[in-house]
């Protein structure tokens, strides 16, 4: 007789596994082998070179040597430092160029190029995403014939149209600013524009529809429809904007050398100049890591009031 | 008959060991100190970094006479790059312990990089005790031009130039408009200068006004400066900036440029200063000579024959009839393999008497070996596009008021401070007492950090 004793269910997967649990030991760092070369790219790339910029930024080092231990004399000159101070202005007046204007302005184009019946739209989208491809040698050479005062084609159209045409764009403090700000509006505009016609187009046409039996009118329709839906595309246009804007350096770089009379130099031409051609790694650091902290800082402000990353109410 | 086994082929897992193994031992390899052991002859290879192809050809026609004159027999590898990313990567290099090149060519505004901290002592060969070696060198040598490339009584580079700064003027113009050629001073010139503005819309001086380029607008300052007697730092690289002599110079620029005696260009070699060149808005200007070859020949070669140089006209207050602007230096990087034949090379290429005579010939910079500018067959040379005048005889004439330039570790940060001022200064918002009051303030208060 044959006595067939049922075991209970999955002992014998139990009793297979058995031999597997033994091994389980020798083979726990399989996953962690796997997933090591993103950490290990994460802390030699980001944590390490964070690490030594802090460090650094309480140092004074030449690029060669031994960089000597300072403390916090790097963040005591910065706070004194006029040219800093200068350079926290001028990048504050460009975030507030790109997010005041050139998001508002992205947006309108957005919804123009949005509107039904548009023909040729590709071609408008194009258009206007052309400028974010252009090299930013070839933007600063090109603008820089613009603006030229002598020669340049602003000054000549002002000259056709109105008769005087001396506008020193490039060479007067105030208005290389605004020279720099129209090259970020050209530059930037239709970038941002795409993003919002992305979160345009996924705007339900029965809102709309909901709101034209309600009765509401073009700007009524856009403000209580339009921009709701389009919050969490603004919200990351407006954060991505801040954060680039915060840490310009080409516009600047190729087009005023962060002149005249640093009225248009950023931080982060602060840091490069400081580093590369004035050799002040430690004093270039602790700029560096000031800006971080603001950036840093302010991102997280305007990402809680956007409320960014909460579930919708 | 034993057979003995055959081997078994490694298994999968040993070759990965294997490589991994290979694969760290030339890592560490790599990472290990390079030979320093000085070769004293044979093949050699020089790493070569310049910024201009000139002096890479230079080089090379240079190699046959080195490997005459020396127990080595040379070859280059060259390495080209933009003059301040020279300096950037050389440092990396030198951090790193490795991949530094044997021969550099520093652009003078990027030298003064190699002056912050101890650099330069660190890193370059120091030329004084071979200068000395060489029976006359050292009285040959035109101080003027050893003095951007020294600290502290080191010399550690040499001047591929003396680049005097002339006045390159419109022949044919100055003619036309009955313009005095030979006038004796700049305050005479302004006065022309003025005249031919109302008259003709012409200018007879420039400044550049570029925002981008603070040396470019300091240049057109630096240049009359020095010619006046000023400086921007002495010797021992404290600021002389504001000086009676500074004032004098900067309220000429102004005055000239409300008279129209001077016009700004927004950039001395762009389109610009193309347009004014073929416009006739600017007939002359006060330039370093190798302006001719950037700056004349590149923009407006169809103005070939018309142009003419001649001295700076004199300031009554004082000065010379010269000054001095660009350049650059070569330096041999010390302490490596190659440092014995690499001072060698240069020795043997570019100080070497009929070197200097075919850098002159081949790239147009002037030698910087007082000797050289009596060689007959410089002063045979006629320039083309400057009617064929015979200008070694006017070099010659030069050279005594060539003025040393003295570089500051400290140069990047006056010539920020100072460009901004400038320009404040040109557009009448600050007086020059004010711009130059305001920069050394401004200098003061950014050196040092």
């Amino acid at each position: 007789m044959t006595t067939t004793v049922a075991g209970p269910p999955g002992a014998a997967r139990a009793h297979s596994t058995q031999g597997r649990e033994e091994h389980r030991p020798r083979k726990a760092w399989a996953p962690y082998l796997f997933i090591s070369p993103f950490y290990l790219l994460y802390v030699l790339f980001m944590l390490v070179p964070v690490g030594v910029s802090l460090w650094l930024s309480l140092t004074e080092w030449v690029g060669l040597g031994t960089p000597h231990w300072v403390g916090l004399r790097n963040y005591r000159l910065l706070a004194t430092d006029i040219s800093f101070h200068r350079a926290l202005g001028n990048t504050a007046v460009f975030v507030l160029v790109a997010v005041c204007l050139v998001v508002p302005l992205a947006l309108l184009i957005a919804q123009g190029l949005n509107t039904r019946g548009l023909r040729v739209r590709d071609l408008w989208r194009t258009a206007y995403f052309v400028p974010i491809v252009v090299s930013p040698i070839l933007v600063a050479l090109i603008f820089g014939l613009v603006f030229d005062r002598q020669f340049g084609l602003a000054n000549a159209v002002l000259r056709s149209l109105f008769g005087t045409g001396g506008v020193d764009w490039l060479g007067d403090p105030g208005l290389a600013k605004v020279s720099i700000a129209l090259v970020m509006l050209w530059r930037w505009t239709g970038y941002l524009t795409v993003f919002f016609l992305a979160g345009l187009q996924n705007v339900p046409r029965e809102l709309y529809e909901a709101a034209a039996l309600d009765g509401a009118g073009r700007l009524h329709t856009f403000t209580t429809v339009t921009l709701p839906a389009l919050k969490p595309v603004t919200a990351f246009v407006v954060v991505t904007s801040f954060i680039g804007a915060a840490q310009i350096f080409e516009e600047p770089y190729l087009l005023t050398g962060g002149g005249p009379a640093e009225s248009t130099l950023s931080v982060t031409m602060f840091i490069y100049r400081a580093a590369f051609q004035r050799q002040q790694f430690g004093y270039a650091a602790a700029a560096a890591v000031v800006l971080f902290v603001l950036v840093f800082g302010l991102s997280r402000l305007v990402n809680r009031l956007l409320g960014i990353g909460k579930a919708a109410s | 008959m034993y057979t003995p086994p055959r081997p078994s082929p490694p298994t999968r897992r040993a070759l990965l060991r294997g490589a991994l193994g290979l694969g760290t031992a030339a890592a560490l390899a790599a990472c290990g100190d390079t030979d320093t052991t000085p070769r004293t002859s044979g093949d050699v290879t020089l790493a070569l970094w310049t910024h201009d192809p000139g002096y890479e050809a230079f080089f090379a026609k240079g190699v046959p006479a080195a490997d005459r004159a020396t127990d080595f027999r040379y070859h280059l590898k060259v390495t080209r790059s933009g003059p301040s990313d020279i300096v950037t990567k050389l440092l990396a290099q030198a951090v790193a312990g490795r991949g530094t090149p044997d021969l550099v060519g520093f652009e003078i505004g990027s030298f003064p990089r190699m002056l912050r901290g101890d650099i330069a002592e660190r890193l370059l060969y120091d030329f004084t005790p071979d200068i000395e070696a060489v029976p006359g060198l050292k009285e040959d040598l035109l101080p003027a031009r050893t003095a951007p490339f020294s600290q502290d009584g080191s010399v550690y580079a040499f001047d591929s130039d003396t680049p005097m700064v002339v006045y390159f003027y419109r022949e044919d113009l100055f003619a036309k408009y009955r313009l005095p050629e030979q006038a004796e001073t700049w305050e005479e010139f302004a006065e022309a200068g003025a005249r031919a503005h109302r008259d003709h819309g012409a200018s007879m001086c420039v400044v550049s006004t570029v925002g981008s380029d603070p040396g470019q607008v300091v240049q057109s300052f630096q240049m009359l400066l020095y010619q006046r007697g000023g400086a921007f730092f002495d010797a021992d690289g404290q600021l002389l900036l504001d000086s009676p002599e500074a004032e004098e110079v900067l309220r000429f620029l102004c005055e000239g440029l409300r008279s129209g005696f001077v016009v700004d260009v927004s950039d001395y070699y762009g389109a610009a200063m193309q347009t004014a060149l073929k416009q006739g808005r600017v007939i002359g200007l006060p330039m370093a000579i190798w302006y001719k070859n950037y700056g004349l020949v590149a923009n407006v070669p169809e103005q070939k024959g018309r142009w003419r140089v001649r001295a700076l006209p004199r300031f009554t207050g004082g000065g010379g009839v010269t000054a001095a602007a660009g350049g650059t230096g070569f330096g041999v990087i010390k302490d490596k393999a190659n440092t014995r034949a690499a001072t060698e090379f240069l020795f043997r290429t570019w100080l070497t008497h009929d070197g200097q005579v075919r850098r002159f010939t081949e790239t147009g910079y002037l030698p910087t070996r007082r000797s050289v500018f009596d060689d007959p067959r410089l002063g045979a040379y006629r320039d083309d596009f400057c009617g064929g005048q015979r200008l070694f005889r006017l070099y010659r004439s030069l050279l005594p008021d060539v003025p040393p330039f003295h570089q500051s570790p400290d140069q990047s940060i006056l010539y920020d401070v100072l460009g901004g001022n400038l320009l404040r200064a040109y557009h009448g918002d600050l007086t020059p007492r004010q711009a130059l009051k305001q920069t050394a303030a401004d200098f003061r208060d950014q050196a040092g950090r």
